[in-house]
């Protein structure tokens, strides 16, 4: 014995969007008729009216215990996120595939990679406690920012920087002194030692800048040896640092040891001192740290720096003839 | 990029992705955890979200994602069931001789929404809470639109079904 449906199974799918006020007019029209010559259809319309109308009152019912503290949850599990979140690009620079990664707070990393690829072939996968996001505009705006230094038409990459990578306080330090060194100079090791209060620490600050997280950004390649040499960059890069400083105008020459810079030829100026001379100077013999004696490639660059000429050795009026 | 701060979109939102994912699960506590995953990674990808999105019915797909995630694992637990009809009693109280008529129906409501199943229920609630159209709702479950809406309808279905008639005839005649 089959027991009678208590709705007409044609009709049961238009009922229910009539009664939720889903359906069509010509829909409505015609359960309409249905349902006056069907009286389980039209109890089962008020059926699902019905419904309709408790779903209404429940819809409203409140389920906001706990709300306050899921809102607190999120604000501390952003709070960690932010600090721990790294955005990271890989690009294809003119020096060769390059890694940029960035924090809130600023750029973080700028690693040149071996192989084109994954940011997490590069130092960040050796990072405790970030996570990596790859692919991201605003790494893009500072990717543009580095071509365009990098072509030269612009001398200044004030970005914030974000040192977390740094592996110590002296790092820290070394990178931030380093960072001040402007467009087209070049200092020393030792200058860069007896910049930060440890003019006896040359070789700790060569370390130091050797696992610089921001190369170009923090211009480590301004850093040559005591003799003038452009010892190690990125592992064993010196070309690159080459490229870098011809970029800026600073001329290398062949030296014993590989390029160098000639220091004969070059503006000379000394920290938080407003003055470029020439290396005849007499005053450059006086100073107490020459080592930490600047050396711009041109004029112009000193004066960009915001140098003036000294005014006992005049280098306006007896330019060095390159 | 004229995109507001991710605050903002956290106080606009927070309520009702708390709402939606508290009638989608079964503890408070999994919601809680839905609630800031949704939110975190909303957070990742936030940038990179196109300036006309809808970042409403985009928060809610997260929102969905995470709790047939969520349920998928539990599933292979084996606890999903079990846990989800005895916790929403827990969670409403169930003392029946305390509540009215009105809130007997509303507590059926939510036994029978909470055992509907996953896709079901993602589909009515998003439709008749949260009043979202079909399309978003197809995008929220990846199907098509007449599925989405054969979901909602066949949580009608069962929630007329599950009603008995003094429910239905209390509410009709208020």
């Amino acid at each position: 014995m089959t027991r009678k449906p208590n709705v007409c199974a044609e009709i049961e799918q238009d009922l229910i969007a009539v009664a939720t006020g889903e359906g069509p007019a010509a829909m409505r029209a015609q359960v309409d008729g249905h349902v006056r010559a069907c009286r389980p259809c039209a109890r089962e319309l008020e059926r699902y009216r019905a419904v309709e109308h408790a779903i209404g009152t429940w819809r409203v019912s409140r389920v906001d215990t706990g709300l306050a503290r899921s809102r607190q949850r999120i604000e501390v599990g952003l709070a960690d996120l932010r600090r721990r979140l790294l955005v990271a690009r890989v690009f294809d620079s003119p020096l060769g595939p390059i890694l940029m990664a960035r924090s809130e707070e600023g750029v973080t990393l700028i690693e040149y990679l071996d192989h084109p690829g994954s940011p997490l072939r590069s130092r960040l996968a050796e990072v405790a406690g970030v996570e990596i996001v790859e692919d991201d505009a605003d790494v893009e705006a500072f990717y543009r920012g580095l071509l365009e230094f990098l072509e030269g038409k612009r001398t200044r990459l004030d970005w914030p920087l974000d040192l977390r990578l740094a592996r110590s306080d002296f790092q820290r330090a070394v990178l931030r002194t380093a960072a001040a060194i402007p467009y087209g100079a070049v200092t020393s090791y030792a200058g860069v030692a007896g910049e930060v209060g440890k003019p006896s620490a040359s070789r700790a600050v060569a370390q130091a800048l050797r696992w610089n997280p921001l190369p170009i950004v923090v211009p480590c390649h301004r850093i040559v040896g005591a003799d003038g040499t452009l010892v190690g960059y990125a592992g064993n890069k010196v070309d690159l640092k080459q490229r870098l400083l011809a970029a800026e105008g600073v001329r290398t020459v062949a030296g014993h040891g590989g390029p160098q810079i000639d220091r004969r030829l070059m503006y000379v100026s000394y920290p938080a001192e407003p003055l470029y001379c020439l290396p005849s100077c007499g005053w450059l013999v006086t100073l107490e740290q020459p080592q930490r004696l600047r050396y711009f490639g041109s004029q112009d660059r000193a004066e960009a720096a915001g140098l003036v000429p000294c005014t006992d050795c005049r280098p306006d009026l007896h330019p060095i003839s390159q | 990029m004229g995109q507001q701060p991710f605050e903002i979109l956290v106080t606009a939102h927070h309520g009702e992705i708390f709402r939606y994912l508290t009638r989608m699960t079964a503890r408070p506590s999994e919601a809680e955890d839905l609630v800031q995953e949704t939110f975190l990674r909303a957070y990742r990808s936030y940038r990179s979200l196109t300036p006309d999105a809808n970042v409403r019915a985009w928060l809610f797909t997260i929102a969905t994602n995470l709790t047939r995630n969520h349920f998928r694992a539990e599933r292979r637990r084996r606890l999903a069931h079990s846990a989800l009809s005895e916790s929403r009693t827990e969670l409403y109280g169930a003392d029946p001789a305390s509540v009215s008529q009105l809130n007997e129906t509303q507590a059926r409501l939510d036994a029978v929404v909470s055992n509907l199943p996953l896709r079901q229920r993602v589909a009515f609630v998003l439709r008749k809470v949260h009043d979202f159209d079909y399309e978003v709702i197809a995008a929220n479950l990846t199907c098509s639109v007449e599925s989405a809406r054969a979901n909602v309808f066949q949580a009608l279905k069962k929630i007329r079904q599950s009603l008995k008639e003094h429910d239905l005839v209390t509410e009709f005649e208020r």
